[in-house]
């Protein structure tokens, strides 16, 4: 399964930056980004390439970080694998793209997805990118 | 008794002559209204003994604050107020449950400050055994409380938990290996969130007492079994609920400062001495049987109280609330803004490292939540800015805490 990180930020200048430069000083690279906001807030949520000393350099900066477990599927075939999730009732919570062709997907419900998928011939990634 | 003051007290009875009342006008609670009050820059004006209704030779103690913003205010005793005050102490104790039969540890200091010798003559006035402890040395503290079979303990709240976690340290289940049944704690504000703490951790009952070394000391007002207020010994104190701006005496029920005329005080006696502390006055009789007024919580200082459009908010309060939610942290600042008419407050809070959530709703549901229960306690709209954690600069006072912007 593959892990996600979301932050807590403020919603102003500086404060994106400032936690791309920590996982940048830190040589950690980040795979897909996506950011959710809610007036003076917002959660920036991300994969990156090395799960455990991106966690503990965040925590080390005290910042609110939380892991949760994705899907990665296929870009390219997305329409057929939103349609495979909806006919068995599998809600997507949110999603974001790759940059190498696929995408980033929450799900309500990561076996009965899984499952669907691959009864369907669709790919779900067993590694990021 | 303003008859005395007048007699004895110089500065008395200049303030009266000035004022152009003679202690024969004030034969009721509601003349007392027509007296100037008396504030704490009185007792610092008139630094060391200028405000004594007795001769000095009558006084056997003198007590005095730390006086670390400026002079100290002294206070001072004849034999007959130290025999009250152990009176008042022991009244206390009794209310909350303890008879002669228990062994009272006081972990309050003993010296200039008045809370140790306080409690100490209230217990031994009540025929039960007392540990001078005094503060500090937690572990010996412990130590006799297990050895010596103390039964009730007399220290800060958070002092109380304190010893509590200590004890536990050490090994010990204080709840199991403690025999505390009754916990008396004061000098310094705390909630119903620290007593359910203080009663799960370390004693069978925790009371508020409440006190202050001008009215003598601990033992002004206590909580007794009900713990629905403090009942403050009338006999001794007239308590007056006023507005702290207007000076306005407020009508029954109403939150205002407290301001106090001591009854029986021989030595330094006060006139409608404002306290500082905001409470609301409580007269019905309660289910205890004492007739006795009780006084709330105390809800804050008037010092700390801001006023936003017309209504006192307390920082205290909002420190309340915040303790009492998961997922944020104490840290907040208060920032108060005008706009047009209309004065805005935004509490801005940091939220916890250990919020763990990946989905905006959750944060969104925390902030609504926050603002409902502020505006729910301090009966006015406050918009909530949640922080990331460690935002709001540490350990720079209660002035950092507070962000005030409205040009008046």
């Amino acid at each position: 399964m593959i892990k996600q990180f979301s932050v807590f930020l403020e919603n102003s200048p500086g404060r994106l930056a400032n936690l791309m430069g920590i996982l940048e000083k830190n040589g950690i690279k980040v795979l897909a980004m996506g950011i959710a906001e809610a007036g003076n807030y917002g959660i920036v949520r991300m994969i990156v390439d090395n799960d455990e000393k991106a966690f503990d350099m965040m925590r080390k900066e005290n910042m609110s970080v939380n892991q949760a477990e994705v899907l990665i599927i296929e870009l390219e075939r997305l329409a057929n694998a939103v349609k495979t999730l909806s006919v068995v009732g599998v809600n997507i919570d949110y999603a974001y793209t790759m940059d190498c062709g696929r995408a980033v997907i929450k799900v309500n419900n990561e076996e009965k997805a899984i499952k669907a998928l691959s009864e369907a011939g669709l790919k779900v990634y067993p590694t990021k990118c | 008794m303003v008859r005395n003051v007048y007699e004895g007290s110089p500065f008395y009875r200049k303030r009266l002559d000035d004022a152009g009342i003679t202690p024969e006008d004030i034969r009721s609670k509601d003349d007392l209204r027509r007296i100037p009050f008396t504030t704490k820059s009185d007792l610092r004006d008139n630094y060391p003994l200028g405000m004594l209704s007795t001769p000095k030779s009558n006084l056997v103690r003198l007590h005095a604050s730390s006086g670390t913003t400026g002079n100290p205010t002294v206070v001072a005793y004849t034999l007959r107020d130290i025999d009250n005050w152990a009176e008042l102490n022991a009244r206390c104790l009794e209310i909350a449950g303890a008879t002669s039969a228990d062994v009272v540890q006081v972990a309050y200091g003993y010296g200039l400050f008045t809370g140790g010798l306080g409690l100490h003559y209230g217990a031994e006035k009540l025929g039960a055994k007392v540990i001078p402890a005094s503060t500090g040395s937690t572990k010996r503290q412990i130590k006799l409380m297990k050895d010596l079979g103390t039964t009730v303990i007399c220290c800060t709240p958070s002092y109380g938990l304190f010893l509590a976690e200590s004890a536990r340290e050490e090994g010990l289940d204080p709840k199991e290996d403690l025999r505390l049944r009754i916990g008396v704690f004061g000098a310094e504000p705390w909630s119903e969130m620290t007593r359910k703490l203080l009663e799960e951790e370390l004693v069978e009952s925790a009371h508020d007492i409440y006190g202050m070394s001008e009215l003598n000391g601990p033992g002004v007002a206590m909580e007794c079994r009900a713990k629905k207020g403090l009942h403050i010994w009338e006999d001794h104190y007239i308590v007056e609920i006023i507005d702290p701006t207007t000076g306005e005496v407020l009508p029954p029920g109403e939150k205002g400062e407290m301001a106090v005329t001591t009854i029986m005080k021989e030595g330094m006696p006060l006139l409608r001495y404002r306290t500082r502390d905001m409470t609301i006055l409580n007269e019905e009789v309660c289910e205890c049987g004492l007739s006795h007024a009780r006084i709330m919580r105390i809800i804050g200082r008037t010092d700390d109280m801001l006023k936003i459009r017309g209504i006192c908010v307390f920082p205290s309060q909002i420190e309340e609330i915040l303790a009492s939610m998961e997922n944020v942290t104490p840290h907040y600042q208060l920032v108060i803004n005008r706009d047009g008419p209309m004065d805005k407050l935004m509490v801005r809070v940091e939220i916890s490292e250990d919020f763990k959530t990946d989905r905006l709703t959750d944060i969104v549901d925390l902030q609504r939540r926050l603002e409902n229960q502020l505006r729910d306690t301090l009966s006015i709209n406050a918009s909530v800015e949640l922080l990331e954690p460690k935002t709001i600069p540490r350990s720079e006072g209660k002035a950092q805490r507070i962000v005030d912007m409205r040009k008046i």
